[in-house]
């Protein structure tokens, strides 16, 4: 499953891939990135200042190598004492340049890392003030992925970063300990910059694409591959094993093909071309160095220092080399975490100053319309008064406006028409505390999160003891199968509740409502199958929850509203027919034909 | 090294590109000895005063040959042995993915979809990372070691190589020590990253419940407090992972100092020259890499050892159906007589099916009721020989099942599953999945009979949508009503319906129904059910209860019977009479 998620997380990958960024959006983006990496400052710069310290020792141990033979193997018969000396700071030398090593990594790594983790935070609290409209418009799958992958992209971003600023040291710190050595050779050793600065362009420009085709690929084979494990079944039955294999091993195929491109792209030009300039350049070094023997002395000491500058200059390119693919990578993620950031669908705010309490649970609707894309009215001039303790039945076909008149009333989604008053009071003067804790709703899909029966029912209010979730549970009938399960109340539950039938989950997400004791009760009923005895504990469980409070149920079963105090039937966001169930009935109009074509339909589940 | 033996095969079929990539490596190798050896020589020939610009530009000219001949041979070991992991890649891949065809349902209900993508990916990859850096470190450790240390001892000084070489060894050590401590930690934080990924998962799906009980905070302490731990667990991964560097630095820094130490000596005492010192710390710089390798290629070897195995064990598992010599291709007729004594899942104890009797003429239609877990899906699983180890006896047309070919059997029957899966390519496809080859009139007239035809032209590319992720999200319904078409399209001679329609509503249950009646008048049908409607018309109708019959008859004799049927019949009936319907899913 968990490979699933990856290939359709790749999938958005590419999709974001083929849009090109603008240069100036990408310094944008990487400016507004680097954001998050400030409350670490501390740790970057501690960091760089050691790995600035172990660009200098890196110079200064071969200087100290270059003093020791110029000056006292030159010179002959030195004094063991003295050699001994030599060595004894040499390895002093390297013990601090791994300690500064370790330092500068390991700081680096960690201020990474937070600021990663700080990201995600980010991510997580501005999702949860997003409104529903997001979320129902927004697949589960490409949030996740923003949240975990997208910011571990961040990570490799500010590698690249350090891989650029260590090589830049090392650059500056060879390039002056060349100069002082030798002038000339220096300028000579320079010259070469531009050529490498070309090729690792170059690199990186080139390789980005084949790379992205290459991933491409892998993830379309990774897809093949889990869509035909998960439908095995199917290919078998239908004896499609042929067919299906052929098609794999033509993406199997492909992508060897596209990977070889990507082995020949990186022989051609990663590793082995810095290999082959730095090769060149000690080759015009030496020449410079040899012409300049013609006619002055040249100290071997100089030739060994010399040579070490020059490939301390070229040692950091592979890896900057290495890290530009990832700047690209970085700048995609990183505009992506920035459009949710940036998201202004977010949820519905009360008035300021909103306070009071909620005590009856009058419920008024009044004029309230209300639209999802600013155009289609869903909701059109609804209003409707439930007195404390009355249940409204709402009822109407597939898109009549029933789930909108939740989302509404929940402040789900903001409703810009009419207004919704509770104790006669505007729901928007209320704290949105109050009406969470007033309103119990109770969903048509209960989901159950990952924990225990207990946890499931109490969420996260610690407030609510263990006697309380089991008195919810009885209320609601659902502690028969509880009982029965291993481990009662502490049964695990995992997968979204995968073990449990669609019945079982209603019972929960009806203790969840309970255990809270709300005044109003909005009520989404379910519409998936479940067996008949769990179907006579829910319609029990309904009617019992329902005592004493307000309830406004959207019914597709018309057998749970017969007895509301009031039904109103919506058509096309408007509400067509009024009354109670025997008023309706008699009006021959729309409740009439639904009850009609409920009855006529043959029913479900054994 | 055992891997390296496991893996003959590959390296015998690859035998060419290996001696050739190894044969590459080694003129890298050969060209590398000459740097550090030139620029000893010009240091001394300057250092003497010695050096004319003839012998400089033959010194130097060498250099660049050697460079030049580097950056060929490099280019060409890499394409043969980084080209040969992934060819070794793409062909157990290949491999795994036929036997999984191969396969039969106890295998796949024994290896989660899960479990099967892990060892088709990351097992995979740790196989290929034995056969492309693990040669390259096996054969460059040795190649590299050797002509190295040959240099030193041939143009510096044996006693000098021998001394020089004592702490090399505790580069490979700590590499490996470190390496698996890596690895461990590694494990760890891809844990961590998993709790995470869950978290963030859940949190996401049940945004709805969360806003309805105001519960954003706590969600935002709870994701913060797994944040909070995944810090602390990969501090132990940089820790580990920033001691490489240092490491190395510090052993080499040692062997310098012992060559400081000696060499210097040895030039004081003019037993070398200062241009062989220099050389020689150079040869030291070559031998880093190739030591430190040693180390993670004990790493790269164990993963890919246990990798191997793991595959190798899935490959060499057998599927439990086997065809027999004389199985005969052709299916004539639908009839069959279904007789099965006893039978138990493998791996499970319990029995699952018990006295299952019953014959179906062809053309006949059975029904198969019974509450959820009563054994109805079982009893089609047989028939379909996804299990063959039960004890009774299967016939279709007087013959049994076991002696047709899967290929006679099963393209002679037209499942339509419970969980009706679809693959995500077009409605098209997905409809002539069993025959690709047929027209769009035929794609339509299977669509038509399954009541799906309408639903399909609804969509914007009607039947080019692409179903799954990246296309149409279908209802239950029309899933359902999409898996019928795929198992009609090919007028198969019985055709199986295991709970297929569930999710359709009553009035279009019905209208396919009837539509299946007058098509498939002479065709063998079996419907499973837990909506009773669904198999009223049925010649015969078995009621299973915890693996056994425990009634049979027409609809009439079951309801005069009053048993659980009648029972069942009536609760339905007074559902509906109230009014009760289960709508179909196509709420969103």
């Amino acid at each position: 499953m968990a490979q699933n998620n990856d290939s359709n997380q790749e999938e958005g990958y590419q999709s974001a891939w083929s849009r090109s960024i603008t240069t100036k959006e990408q310094f944008k983006i990487i400016k507004r990135m680097m954001h998050f990496a400030m409350p670490f400052k501390w740790l970057f710069i501690v960091a760089l200042v050691f790995s600035a310290l172990l660009a200098t020792v890196n110079i200064l141990l071969p200087r100290l190598l270059q003093y020791f033979m110029d000056h006292y193997l030159n010179k002959g018969n030195t004094a063991f004492k003295i050699i001994l000396g030599f060595a004894a700071l040499y390895f002093m030398g390297t013990i601090l340049k791994a300690i500064m090593q370790f330092f500068s990594n390991f700081l680096y790594s960690m201020g990474s890392e937070k600021s990663l983790e700080d990201v995600r935070r980010a991510l997580f609290r501005k999702l949860h003030t997003l409104g529903m409209r997001y979320f129902d418009l927004t697949p589960a799958g490409s949030i996740v992925s923003r949240v975990t992958n997208d910011t571990m992209s961040l990570m490799d971003f500010l590698q690249v970063f350090a891989s650029l600023i260590t090589g830049l040291f090392a650059v500056v710190t060879a390039f002056i300990a060349m100069y002082s050595t030798n002038a000339v050779s220096a300028w000579i050793v320079l010259a070469f910059l531009p050529i490498l600065v070309v090729s690792i362009w170059y690199y990186s420009h080139y390789s980005s694409k084949v790379y992205r085709h290459m991933r491409e690929k892998l993830s379309e084979l990774n897809v093949k591959l889990n869509e035909s494990i998960e439908g095995i079944s199917i290919i078998q039955e239908f004896r499609q094993e042929h067919r299906i294999g052929r098609e794999f091993e033509q993406t199997n195929q492909d992508y060897l093909d596209a990977r070889k491109a990507m082995i020949r792209t990186n022989s051609l030009l990663l590793s082995t071309l810095i290999d082959l300039l730095y090769a060149v350049a000690i080759v015009v070094v030496l020449t410079h160095f040899g012409l300049l023997a013609q006619h002055q002395f040249v100290e071997a000491g100089v030739i060994y220092a010399f040579t070490t500058y020059v490939s301390n200059f070229f040692n950091p390119m592979d890896d900057m080399m290495d890290s530009l693919s990832a700047l690209q990578d970085g700048v995609v993620a990183g505009s992506r975490i920035l459009r949710i950031l940036d998201d202004q669908t977010t949820a519905p705010a009360q008035n300021e100053g909103a306070h009071g309490e909620i005590t009856t649970g009058k419920i008024e609707f009044r004029h309230v319309s209300f639209s999802y894309d600013g155009k289609d009215k869903v909701l059109d001039d609804i209003s409707f008064v439930a007195n404390p303790g009355e249940t409204i039945g709402i009822v109407g076909h597939t898109g009549s406006g029933k789930s909108s008149i939740i989302n509404v009333m929940m402040r789900f989604y903001e409703f810009y028409e009419g207004k919704i008053l509770i104790d006669d009071r505007d729901i928007k003067d209320y704290p949105m505390a109050e009406i969470r804790r007033r309103i119990g709703l109770v969903l048509q899909d209960s989901f159950m999160f990952y924990g225990d029966i207990s946890s499931n029912i109490r969420l996260f209010n610690d407030k609510i003891t263990d006697q309380q979730v089991e008195d919810a549970a009885k209320f609601v009938q659902a502690d028969h199968f509880i009982e029965k399960l291993p481990g009662k109340y502490h049964a695990r539950v995992i997968e979204g509740g995968a073990k449990f039938s669609s019945g079982e989950r209603q019972l929960i997400s009806f203790a969840r409502t309970v255990v809270t004791n709300p005044k109003i009760l909005v009520l989404d009923e379910a519409t998936a199958n479940i067996d008949t005895e769990t179907e006579t504990l829910i319609q029990e469980g309904l009617q019992r929850i329902r005592r004493g409070r307000t309830t406004i149920a959207i019914a597709h079963r018309l057998s749970t509203i017969r007895d509301a105090e009031q039904i109103i039937v919506l058509d096309a966001g408007k509400i067509v027919e009024h009354g109670t169930h025997d008023e309706l009935l008699a009006q021959k109009g729309h409740y009439y034909q639904l009850y009609e074509l409920q009855r006529g339909k043959n029913v479900d589940p054994a | 090294m055992g891997i390296f033996k496991k893996l003959g095969w590959f390296f015998k079929q690859q035998k060419k590109r290996y001696i050739a990539g190894i044969l590459f490596l080694l003129l890298v190798d050969l060209a590398g000895v000459v740097p550090p050896r030139v620029i000893g020589i010009l240091a001394d020939l300057m250092n003497e005063r010695r050096l004319t610009t003839r012998l400089l530009f033959m010194w130097v000219g060498l250099l660049l040959i050697a460079a030049i001949f580097q950056y060929l041979s490099r280019y060409g070991w890499r394409n043969m042995i980084w080209g040969g992991a992934a060819t070794l890649e793409r062909e157990l891949r290949t491999n795994l993915f036929s036997h999984f065809l191969k396969m039969d349902e106890t295998f796949f209900q024994r290896h989660r979809t899960g479990d099967l993508m892990a060892h088709a990916t990351n097992d995979l990859n740790a196989i290929q990372n034995v056969a492309g850096s693990g040669i390259l470190t096996f054969a460059d450790s040795i190649l590299t070691g050797g002509t190295t240390i040959i240099a030193m001892i041939v143009f510096v000084d044996w006693r000098l190589t021998l001394v020089a070489l004592i702490p090399m060894p505790l580069l490979a050590i700590s590499a490996r020590i470190l390496g698996s401590r890596l690895h461990q930690a590694y494990g760890e934080s891809q844990a961590a990253f998993s709790r995470l990924n869950d978290k963030t998962q859940e949190s996401i799906s049940g945004i709805k419940v969360i806003k309805t009980f105001g519960q954003a905070k706590e969600d935002i302490d709870d994701f913060e407090g797994i944040v909070d731990r995944t810090i602390d667990i990969n501090r132990k991964v940089y820790r580990i992972d920033s001691l490489f560097g240092p490491v190395t630095s510090m052993i080499i820094g040692l062997t310098y100092a012992v060559t400081i130490m000696y060499g210097g000596w040895l030039v004081t005492t003019h037993m070398i020259t200062l241009g062989q010192l220099i050389s020689f710390v150079s040869y030291i710089g070559t031998l880093v890499w190739p030591m430190f390798a040693i180390g993670r290629l004990f790493n790269v070897i164990e993963r890919g050892n246990a990798s191997y195995d793991r595959v190798y064990q899935l490959l060499d598992e057998k599927s439990l159906i086997k065809e027999r010599s004389h199985a005969t291709e052709h299916l004539v007729a639908g009839d069959i007589s279904y007789h099965v004594a006893a039978f138990t899942y493998p791996d499970d104890e319990e029995v699952s099916l018990q006295n299952i009797d019953f014959d179906l003429p062809a053309g006949g239609t059975l029904g198969i009721v019974g509450r959820v877990g009563a054994g109805k899906t079982t009893i089609i699983k047989l028939l379909l020989r996804q299990f063959d180890n039960y004890e009774g006896e299967i016939k279709i047309g007087g013959k049994n099942i076991k002696d047709y070919t899967l290929e006679g059997l099963l393209s002679s029957i037209g499942y339509v599953p419970q969980d009706n899966f679809l693959f995500s390519t077009s409605i098209r496809n997905n409809i002539r999945f069993a025959a690709m080859d047929k027209t769009q009139d035929e794609v339509e007239s299977a669509a038509r009979q399954s009541a799906i035809h309408d639903d399909i032209l609804n969509f914007s590319r009607q039947y080019d949508t692409l179903v799954g992720e990246k296309g149409v999200s279908l209802s239950g319904g029309q899933k359902q009503r999409l898996a019928i078409s795929r198992a009609l399209i090919t007028l198969p001679e019985i055709l199986i319906l295991d709970d297929a329609l569930s999710a359709v509503d009553a009035k279009t249950e019905a209208a396919i129904l009837t539509s299946l009646k007058e098509d498939r008048s002479r065709k063998t049908t079996i419907i499973s059910s837990h909506r009773l409607s669904g198999v009223m018309n049925a010649d015969q109708i078995l009621v299973v209860d915890d693996g056994r019959v425990v009634e049979r008859g027409t609809h009439d004799e079951l309801l005069a019977l009053n048993g659980w049927y009648a029972e069942m019949w009536r609760r339905q009936q007074l559902a509906a009479q109230l009014g009760v319907g289960g709508a179909e899913d196509g709420a969103k």
